[in-house]
């Protein structure tokens, strides 16, 4: 009975702290960005008027919100996509061959995510650049000199696919390290037998590595839903701001947009609530899509 | 070792197959870092031709500017103080959190469990304003009760948004490796006696040391690179700038004449910090990072 | 030389100009005339452009020397809005900004939308500090009678003028000694120009960002239409970018689009503007629309051999027809909320004042390198700009050469959601160049825009 009680106050003590600070740091401010979205209200003074759900209208009959919307999620599939193939490949790699330097490689690669996000545009402003840019300057070998300079920041067809690339670099590491965490932990005896059947490589890294780390590409399918959308914000933020003629606007830099330089704070807290929705949604449609029975080994 | 004899051409071809693929992707992430660094040694007019040009020489006078003109030094005091209160508050409250929500059945677990993980999709880009607006309301009822207000341009309550703002994500990470250790050791524990308080502090946080070290070393990234919460709680100019934040300054605005050396400088002070620190606990990161499901 | 006013007064409006005697006379003597204020604090936040913060320190220290017991609290930043936006939603405000419409945080706007600025037309009656004349007398004509400084058209005056400058087109005069080409008088000239260049590999045009496009289409906007028409336009009025006039605005500007350099949208963004520049510096383009801080913003890029600064108004529509350089300038206010006001207003009165604009034209400021230069911002103040020397007398010449001026911008109207002029008037010309967008869409995104801002107008 004691003891029971004990462990009551140990739980309690335990976790009050924490759900204290979350409660008042990330609940309230949510549920304060949900209230302020059925509010028109600039910013500064002091009149805010309630409006109902008159901001959701208006969004979902905003060409540009569709276009930030079909942006974010563009960018939320071509990330991941490119990012999950070359991280898990890589990781393969790194933990299954022996390589000489292969501690070199695994630091190496995860330089780009300690990066901040200011650093990182400067690299790619200066490798995109149209005239003396890297990209360009490589691509004169094999196009020739005289080539139309491609404009990776200002071809409205191609600025979104520069930005992927940016958050590509980005990325890879961080997803690496990850999936090679988890490849840490498969038995080398699976891989041994498998050989000996005379499985090759490739039918290895289908048959049994990827199944056995199931559990955790599904959990950073939902990392990346979330870092997407924000980090294609501190991007998007840094490197073209929006443009050019707001072809790269994506969710948060619209939402940033409308609250605080179009005087349309409410409407930009509804792009927030739309957002949170939105990423929720996502996961829970993703992780349903991929659940698997669990393997274990 | 299983390798049969006459695969061995497949295999050289393989292997060289891999290797380029690595170097590759290495050169593509060393050169652009190795030429932040020859920037910032570069004199303010070498900024304006081609980017890829060598430095003529070593101009340092950057990196004095950045330090003492754009008060950077100062900026990165704060910083330093942010970034460790910040950790430390976190780890405080996270460890113990996470423990007790991965290892104990309790009524409200699941709904915590839940609550935390939703927690995840709230981005802190948006939820910084109303934050802000929070910390004024307190202020200024601490300003009608007569007191000084302190909860603007205060590193240690910036310190306290962050550490929240990394809750979930600390939490969900420890979680899961709290959950594949074996009950046998806590069992043993309080065989001996030993309280639930003494076997986390003893026993069980010293075992999480690895997943520890991610939690510090990811915490530590968005921290000290993170500058849209410090620009908004620190606002006062005469308070005192995160190095972020003093990095925005540094970066050019409209009609105002740019300095590119100071800028670049500025940008390795920023990096260095996080690259020695990733450099030093680099072989630890990978034995940390124990991701369960998204179970509630 | 003293008409370089008025040709501002040409421009727009109808403010008769008095001569500029005594207006050049050095600095009055301070503290004389100010009254005791008794131990005040007064807040000024300011904007730190290319003419650096040193004036504004050095302005703080003079009104502080001739008003006793006045503590200035100076706050200069370049991204001033992250600085005091904060904490003006928290409430806490200065008493005095100096920050101008059009810059990309909008703040000054948001303001405006929110009625929150204070009215200050009493300032305009009031007397300069130190001096014998009223403001309404030493501000030049017209800079009083836009919407840049009475936003709700109701003839009361919100926001002071200050530090103004002509924008127009900027070249290197170099080149076209070199190449023998004279600079176009009309835009059929222009297009000529334009293709002789093109034989020679250089483009005719390029521009920094879209956000250039204000001063460069509000001053054709005059030119197709005169002033009248650019009112009305101001104004959304139904069906205006329908009519003749605007069809010819905007077949300029699309047909300019094409003789743009190709790379120019590439680095139209906060970050890489300043390669849009280099290209008139490297002589790979002709023109750009800017402003005259953009000798100080280039001073350190790599200049080609010969260059000199040159500097025009837009090209006459047709042969004869009148040619405009809008008039650039910036604004100061009081926030409504602001706790001294009395002070703020005569702080503003004080910035007309003699000493008060020598201090701005002329307070050292300390380059990154150690050399020094002048600070240059040149207050709106009659037969002030006589005094200047060096590239700011080429400048502010402008006027004398028989261009007009061209002063004013779109009328305040409360928030739209989801909608702005400038992103669409001016953003849009990205699209053009690169042919994403043709004449026509933008016309119809600008009219849709329009229809919808009419309906919010204040």
């Amino acid at each position: 009975m004691d003891k029971q009680k004990g462990r009551g106050r140990f739980v309690f003590f335990c976790v009050t702290p924490a759900v204290v600070l979350f409660v008042i740091f990330m609940i309230i401010p949510t549920l304060n960005i949900f209230r302020m979205s059925l509010y028109k209200w600039g910013g500064y003074s002091k009149t805010k008027k309630f409006v109902g759900f008159d901001n959701f209208i208006k969004l979902f009959q905003d060409p540009k919100f569709f276009q930030s919307f079909q942006n974010t999620l563009l960018l939320i599939v071509l990330v991941t996509v490119v990012t999950f193939a070359f991280s898990l490949v890589f990781a393969a790699i790194l933990s299954r061959e022996k390589i000489r330097g292969q501690n070199f490689f695994r630091v190496v690669f995860y330089i780009p995510n300690i990066l901040s996000v200011v650093v990182i545009s400067a690299i790619f402003s200066a490798i995109y650049d149209p005239n003396n840019g890297m990209l360009n300057s490589l691509l004169s070998l094999f196009r020739g000199g005289d080539a139309k300079p491609i404009l990776w920041l200002g071809d409205q067809k191609i600025v979104i696919f520069s930005l992927a690339g940016a958050m590509v670099w980005q990325a890879i590491g961080y997803y690496m390290v990850m999936y090679m965490a988890s490849m840490a932990s498969i038995p080398e005896s699976l891989y041994e037998c498998a050989s000996l059947e005379g499985a090759s490589r490739i039918h290895q890294f289908f048959h049994i590595t990827i199944p056995l780390i199931w559990t955790n590409i599904r959990t950073t399918l939902t990392f990346f839903i979330i870092s997407s959308i924000n980090l294609s914000f501190l991007f998007v933020k840094a490197m073209t701001s929006g443009g050019p003629d707001g072809s790269t606007e994506v969710f948060l830099s619209y939402m940033y947009k409308q609250a605080y330089t179009n005087s349309s704070y409410g409407y930009g807290m509804a792009i927030g609530a739309v957002v949170f929705i939105f990423s929720f949604a996502l996961s829970a449609i993703v992780n349903a899509v991929t659940k698997r029975e669990p393997l274990e080994f | 070792m299983e390798n049969k004899k006459k695969n061995s051409s497949g295999e050289t071809l393989y292997k060289i197959f891999i290797y380029v693929a690595l170097i590759t992707l290495a050169i593509c992430i060393i050169v652009p870092v190795a030429w932040v660094f020859l920037a910032s040694i570069k004199q303010n007019s070498e900024f304006y031709g081609n980017p890829w040009t060598l430095p003529a020489g070593f101009y340092w006078q950057n990196f004095v500017n950045a330090w003492t003109k754009a008060h950077m030094g100062e900026y990165m005091l704060n910083s330093v103080i942010v970034t460790a209160l910040a950790l430390a508050i976190l780890l405080v409250v996270a460890l113990p959190a996470a423990y007790v929500l991965s290892r104990f059945k309790f009524r409200s677990r699941g709904l915590l469990n839940a609550a935390f993980m939703a927690g995840l999709f709230i981005n802190v880009n948006y939820i910084v304003v109303p934050i802000f607006l929070m910390f004024v309301d307190a202020d200024s009822l601490v300003r009608k009760m007569g007191g000084k207000p302190f909860f603007l341009n205060n590193l240690v309550v910036l310190a306290l948004v962050y550490a929240a703002t990394a809750l979930p994500f600390t939490i969900y990470l420890l979680s899961g490796y709290f959950s594949t250790l074996p009950k046998a050791y806590e069992e043993a524990a309080y065989v001996d006696g030993a309280s639930y308080f003494k076997t986390m502090y003893k026993i069980i946080i010293p075992m999480a040391k690895p997943s520890i070290i991610t939690v510090i070393l990811f915490n530590f990234l968005s921290f000290w690179n993170e500058y849209i919460i410090a620009m908004t709680l620190l606002s006062n100019p005469n308070s005192g700038k995160t190095l972020p934040v003093g990095l925005m300054n540094l970066m050019k605005a409209q009609n105002a004449a740019a300095q590119y050396g100071q800028m670049y400088a500025g940008l390795v002070m920023v990096m260095l910090p996080t690259l020695i620190l990733y450099i030093c606990v680099q072989k630890k990161l990978t034995q940390g990072m124990t991701l369960g499901g998204l179970k509630g | 030389m003293k008409k370089v006013l008025s040709l501002i007064l040409a421009g727009s409006l109808a403010l008769s100009l008095v001569a500029c005697g005594g207006a050049a006379s050095s600095s009055a003597p301070a503290g004389s005339s100010a009254p005791a204020e008794g131990n005040k604090v007064l807040k000024v936040a300011a904007i730190e452009t290319a003419y650096g913060s040193e004036m504004w320190k050095a302005v703080a220290k003079a009104f502080e020397a001739s008003h006793e017991g006045v503590t200035v609290e100076l706050v200069t930043d370049k991204n001033l809005e992250d600085v005091i936006g904060a904490n003006m939603k928290a409430g806490d405000y200065p008493d005095v900004v100096h920050l101008a419409t059009g810059r990309p945080a909008a703040l000054t706007e948001t303001l405006i939308k929110e009625d929150g600025l204070e009215d200050i037309t009493d300032v305009l009656s009031m007397t300069v500090p130190g001096e014998n004349v009223k403001v309404s007398d030493k501000i030049a004509g017209g800079f009083t009678d836009s919407s840049l400084t009475n936003p709700y058209g109701d003839g009361k005056t919100y926001m002071a003028p200050m530090f103004y400058s002509p924008c127009g087109l900027f070249y290197n005069v170099g080149l076209f000694e070199e190449k023998g080409w004279e600079v176009p008088k009309t835009w059929d000239e222009m297009w000529a120009l334009g293709d002789k260049a093109k034989a020679e590999g250089i483009a005719l045009f390029t521009y920094p960002t879209t956000g250039y496009f204000d001063a460069f289409f509000y001053a054709l906007l005059y030119e197709v239409g005169g002033p009248e028409f650019f009112d009305r336009a101001m104004k959304y009025e139904e069906g205006i970018w329908q009519t003749e006039e605007a069809k010819a605005a905007f077949d300029i500007v699309a047909k300019l689009a094409t003789y743009t350099d190709s790379t120019v949208p590439a680095n139209a963004n906060n970050d890489n503007f300043t390669k849009n520049q280099q290209l008139v510096l490297d002589n790979k383009a002709l023109f750009m629309p800017n402003g005259t801080w953009v000798i100080g913003e280039m001073a350190d890029a790599p200049h080609a051999d010969g260059f000199q600064w040159g500097f025009t108004a837009l090209p006459a529509v047709k042969e004869g027809g009148d040619s405009y350089s809008y008039t650039w300038f910036e604004q100061c206010w009081i926030p409504a909320e602001a706790q001294n006001k009395e002070l703020a207003k005569e702080f503003i009165a004080y910035l007309y004042s003699d000493e008060a604009a020598n201090l701005f034209a002329n307070t050292k400021t300390k380059n990154d390198d150690g050399t020094e230069k002048l600070s240059g911002a040149i207050q709106p103040i009659k037969g002030f700009a006589d005094t200047l020397e060096g590239d700011n007398k080429l400048f502010y010449a402008i006027y004398d050469n028989g261009a007009k001026a061209a002063l004013g911008n779109f009328a305040a109207t409360e928030a739209v959601e989801g909608v702005n002029m400038a992103d669409t008037l001016f953003g849009t010309v990205n699209s053009l160049v690169s042919g994403d967008k043709t004449e026509d869409q933008w016309i119809a995104d600008v009219t849709k825009v329009s229809d919808q801002l009419r309906a919010a107008l204040k």
